[in-house]
C-alpha cells in the first residue's frame, strides 16, 4: 500500500511563517535525505518548532513550499500524515488512559495493525503498560510519545524537543531509544536546543537563529569549519618548555599556576609535543586536551548578531 | 468521517469518563438528586396534613363540636395546647406558625348570638400566627374555608354560588410531572456544553490537539465522536431520571418516538454551541466560566424549574430566544400533553437552531492552527 519514494524525504523551499507582524521563520530552505537523522538546532524561539509544525502539516506556511516524500504538505495533508510519525513538543496523552490503551487508540486512528508489545519493548515501557498517563514521569511520557509516533510505522519520524525538561538519566534513556531508531535507518527530523543531543544523534545539523538557518552541515564539518582550534593545556610544567615548544613551531601561552596552553591543529601535534617533552625529561603535572565542539560553534553562530536586535528583545 | 476513528474516540472518551468519578456524579447522579429533592418538596401537597394547635379555653360541648369540624376537614390534625399557658408565648416557644384560641366564654357567646341581647353578632375565634412563615397563608386559607363551611351549616341555607373545576389536561398532573422533563433537558444540555468545552480546553492546553492534528482524524470525525458520546451519556442519564421518577414518585410520562428524537436534536444543538464557544475557552478555568455563563441563565429562564408563564412579559419574550426553552416545550408537549403538533413545532425550532450553529461553527473554527 505504501509506496517507497526514492527522492529526498523532506524538501523545504523558501519557507516563511509570520504571526501578525512577527516573522517566526524567515525564508529558509533545506533538504533532508531518506535515512538521514537531521537535527534542527537553535535557541528557544528561533523558529525550530514552527518549521517542524509546518512540515508536520499542523501549520500552514505564509509563503514557500514544503514537500514530504514528494507530496506538498498543504495539498496532500491526508496522505502525508499517514506516512509520518510525530512526537510533538511536550507530548501529552489522555490522563486516565493507560500506556497500552493510548497505543491501541493511535493504532486504531491510523487503521494499522501495530505490534503494541513490540513498540513497548522498543521504548522500554512493557512493565508500565497498565499505568495511566497521569501517573507517568516525564521521561516515560516522552517514551510513550515516541512509541505513539511509531504506531503507523512511519517513513519519517519527527521529534520536537524530545528531551526538553527531562533529568539527565531520563534523557539518556530517551537517547538510547533514539539511537536504536537511527540504527534501523529511519529518517528522523529532530529539533533540539541540546548540542550533545545533536552531536550524538544527527548526521546533519542545521543551526537556526531568529528564523534563519545560519549553518548547515554534518556535526564534524560544522565544528571544523566554525570552531576554534584544539587546545592542549600542559599543567605545572617546567618554564623551559615554552622555548622548546616555540622551536617546534607552536605558540604557547602561559596560563595560571605555571601552565602552558598550546593551540594545536591535529591529534598528531599533541602526540609530537608530549613525545618531545618526555624525551627532554621536563617535569609535567598534567595534560588536558579540549576538543572544539558544537556548543562553541552554536554559541558563536547564534550570538553573532547586531546588538540592536538583542535590545529589541529585551524591551 | 470514518467509523473506525469514531469508535476509537468513543473508547477513549467513555473510558476516561468512567474513570473520572466526579464527571460521573455530575452527569448522572446530580440530575437524579435534583428530582429526588424537588420531588420530595413538592409532590402531593394535597395530602399534607397540617398540624393545627388549638387552645380550647372553653372546654364545652360547643367547642368540642368546633374541634370535630376542624378535624373532619382532613386538612388539619388538631393538636391540643394546654389551657393554662399564654397562647402567644406558647406559639413563640414551640415555633408554631398558627395557634387557634377558643375563648373561655365560647359556649355562652354562641348562645347569646342565637337568642340574647347580642343576637346576630359573630363569635370571635382568635388565632395567633407568625406572619414570617411562608406556609401560614395556606393554613389560614384552609381555616377560613372550615369556618365558612361551619357558618353555612349554622345558617342552614344552601350556597348561592359554587365553583366547578375543569383541568385543561386530560389527566391530572402534578409539579413533579412538569419538573422531570425539565430536568431531562437540563441534564443533557449541561453535559453536552460543559463536556465539549472542558474536553476541548484540556486537549488544547495539554497539547493533545497538536498530536491529533498529525493523525488522520478530521474535524468531522471529532464532532461525530462527540455527538455519539454525548448521545450515549444522555440516554443513560434520561433513563436514570425516568426510572427514579417512576419508582419514587410514580411519575408516568408518555414515552414514545418523540423522546429519542428530541434527545438527538438537543445533543446536536448543544454540542454545536459548545463547538462555537471553544475559542472563548482555551484554558480549563475559562471553560467552566464560559459554560456556566450560558448554563445558568438557560436553566432559570427556559422553564426548567418553573413555568415560563410565571415570569414577567419581557423575560418570557427573552426565554423564547433560548434553545433550551424549545427543548422543554418539546419534551413537555410530547411527554405530558401528548400533543404531536406542538412537539413538532418545538423540535423544528431546535433543529433549525442546530443547523445554524453547525454552519456558523464550520466557518468560524479551524481544527488546524487551533493550538
Amino acid at each position: 500500500m505504501i509506496m517507497t519514494s526514492t527522492g529526498p524525504a523532506i524538501v523545504v523551499d523558501r519557507l516563511r511563517k509570520r504571526y501578525g507582524a512577527f516573522t517566526a521563520v524567515d525564508d529558509i530552505s533545506f533538504t533532508v535525505e531518506q535515512g538521514e537523522v537531521f537535527a534542527f538546532l537553535g535557541p528557544n524561539g528561533a523558529g525550530k518548532s514552527t518549521t517542524a509544525e509546518v512540515i508536520e502539516t499542523i501549520r500552514a506556511p505564509t509563503s514557500g513550499t514544503v514537500t514530504v516524500l514528494g507530496m506538498d504538505v498543504g495539498k496532500r495533508k491526508a496522505q502525508v500524515v499517514r506516512r509520518i510519525g510525530v512526537l510533538p513538543q511536550n507530548f501529552s496523552s489522555f490522563d486516565r488512559i493507560t500506556v497500552r490503551e493510548s497505543l491501541q487508540y493511535y493504532a486504531r486512528v491510523f487503521g494499522c495493525d501495530a505490534d503494541i508489545d513490540a513498540l513497548m519493548d522498543l521504548t522500554n515501557l512493557r512493565d508500565r503498560s497498565a499505568a495511566r498517563f497521569n501517573t507517568l514521569s516525564g521521561g516515560l511520557k516522552q517514551r510513550l510519545g515516541i512509541a505513539v509516533a511509531l504506531v503507523n510505522d512511519p517513513e519519517i519520524l519527527f521529534l520536537d524537543e524530545p528531551t526538553t525538561g527531562l533529568d539527565p538519566q531520563a534523557r539518556r534513556q530517551v537517547w538510547d531509544v533514539l539511537k536504536g531508531l537511527k540504527d534501523r535507518g529511519k529518517t528522523v527530523f529532530l529539533t533540539t536546543h541540546y548540542m550533545e543531543e545533536a552531536e550524538l544523534l544527527a548526521d546533519t545539523v542545521a543551526i537556526i537563529s531568529r528564523g534563519r538557518i545560519v549553518a548547515i552541515d554534518s556535526p564534524v564539518r560544522l565544528t571544523e569549519a566554525h570552531a576554534d582550534q584544539m587546545r592542549l593545556t600542559l599543567k605545572s610544567i617546567d618554564a623551559a618548555a615554552a622555548d622548546l615548544l616555540r622551536n617546534l613551531g607552536f605558540a604557547p601561552v602561559p596560563v595560571g599556576e605555571g601552565g602552558l596552553c598550546v593551540p594545536v591543529e591535529t591529534p598528531d601535534d599533541v602526540r609530537r609535543i608530549l613525545d618531545e617533552i618526555a624525551a627532554s625529561g621536563l617535569a609535567l603535572g598534567g595534560v588536558d586536551v579540549r576538543k572544539p565542539n558544537l556548543e562553541e560553534v552554536f554559541l558563536k553562530l547564534t550570538a553573532a548578531k547586531p546588538a540592536t536586535d538583542v535590545g529589541d528583545h529585551a524591551r | 468521517m470514518t467509523p473506525r476513528i469514531i469508535h476509537a474516540n468513543l473508547g477513549v472518551r467513555l473510558r476516561s469518563f468512567y474513570r473520572e468519578r466526579s464527571a460521573m456524579f455530575f452527569t448522572f447522579a446530580f440530575p437524579v438528586i435534583l428530582v429526588l429533592v424537588f420531588g420530595t418538596i413538592f409532590t402531593k401537597p394535597e395530602h399534607l396534613n397540617f398540624d393545627l394547635p388549638v387552645q380550647d379555653n372553653s372546654g364545652s360541648a360547643a367547642s368540642a363540636r368546633l374541634l370535630e369540624a376542624l378535624a373532619a376537614g382532613a386538612a388539619f390534625r388538631v393538636v391540643v395546647v394546654p389551657v393554662a399557658v399564654d397562647a402567644t408565648q406558647y406559639a413563640k416557644d414551640h415555633k408554631l406558625n398558627l395557634l387557634l384560641v377558643i375563648p373561655k366564654d365560647f359556649e355562652a357567646l354562641q348562645k347569646q348570638r342565637v337568642a340574647g341581647a347580642q343576637a346576630g353578632v359573630p363569635v370571635p375565634i382568635r388565632y395567633v400566627y407568625d406572619p414570617s412563615s411562608t406556609a401560614v397563608e395556606t393554613k389560614i386559607q384552609l381555616l377560613d374555608g372550615v369556618v365558612a363551611a361551619a357558618n353555612q351549616t349554622a345558617a342552614g341555607t344552601p350556597p348561592a354560588l359554587t365553583l366547578v373545576a375543569a383541568s385543561i389536561l386530560s389527566k391530572r398532573y402534578r409539579f413533579i410531572d412538569f419538573f422531570v422533563p425539565g430536568i431531562i433537558a437540563m441534564a443533557i444540555m449541561t453535559s453536552c456544553l460543559s463536556n465539549a468545552l472542558n474536553m476541548n480546553a484540556e486537549l488544547r492546553q495539554k497539547g493533545i490537539l497538536r498530536k491529533l492534528a498529525t493523525t488522520p482524524i478530521t474535524r468531522a470525525d471529532w464532532l461525530a465522536s462527540s455527538i455519539v458520546y454525548q448521545l450515549i451519556l444522555s440516554v443513560i442519564s434520561t433513563v436514570a431520571i425516568l426510572l427514579v421518577s417512576y419508582f419514587v414518585f410514580d411519575v408516568r410520562l408518555h414515552i414514545g418516538f418523540w423522546l429519542p428524537l428530541i434527545i438527538v436534536v438537543e445533543v446536536i444543538a448543544f454540542v454545536g454551541i459548545g463547538m462555537l464557544l471553544t475559542p472563548f475557552a482555551k484554558e480549563a478555568e475559562s471553560a467552566s466560566a464560559v459554560a456556566n455563563a450560558f448554563l445558568f441563565p438557560m436553566m432559570f429562564l427556559s422553564g426548567t424549574f418553573f413555568p415560563v408563564e410565571m415570569m414577567p412579559a419581557f423575560l418570557q419574550a427573552f426565554a423564547k430566544l433560548l434553545p433550551l426553552y424549545y427543548v422543554n416545550e418539546a419534551l413537555r408537549s410530547a411527554m405530558i400533553f401528548v400533543d404531536d403538533a406542538a412537539t413538532l413545532r418545538a423540535v423544528a425550532v431546535i433543529a433549525a437552531f442546530a443547523a445554524v450553529v453547525f454552519v456558523a461553527g464550520t466557518f468560524k473554527t479551524r481544527w488546524d492552527e487551533s493550538t
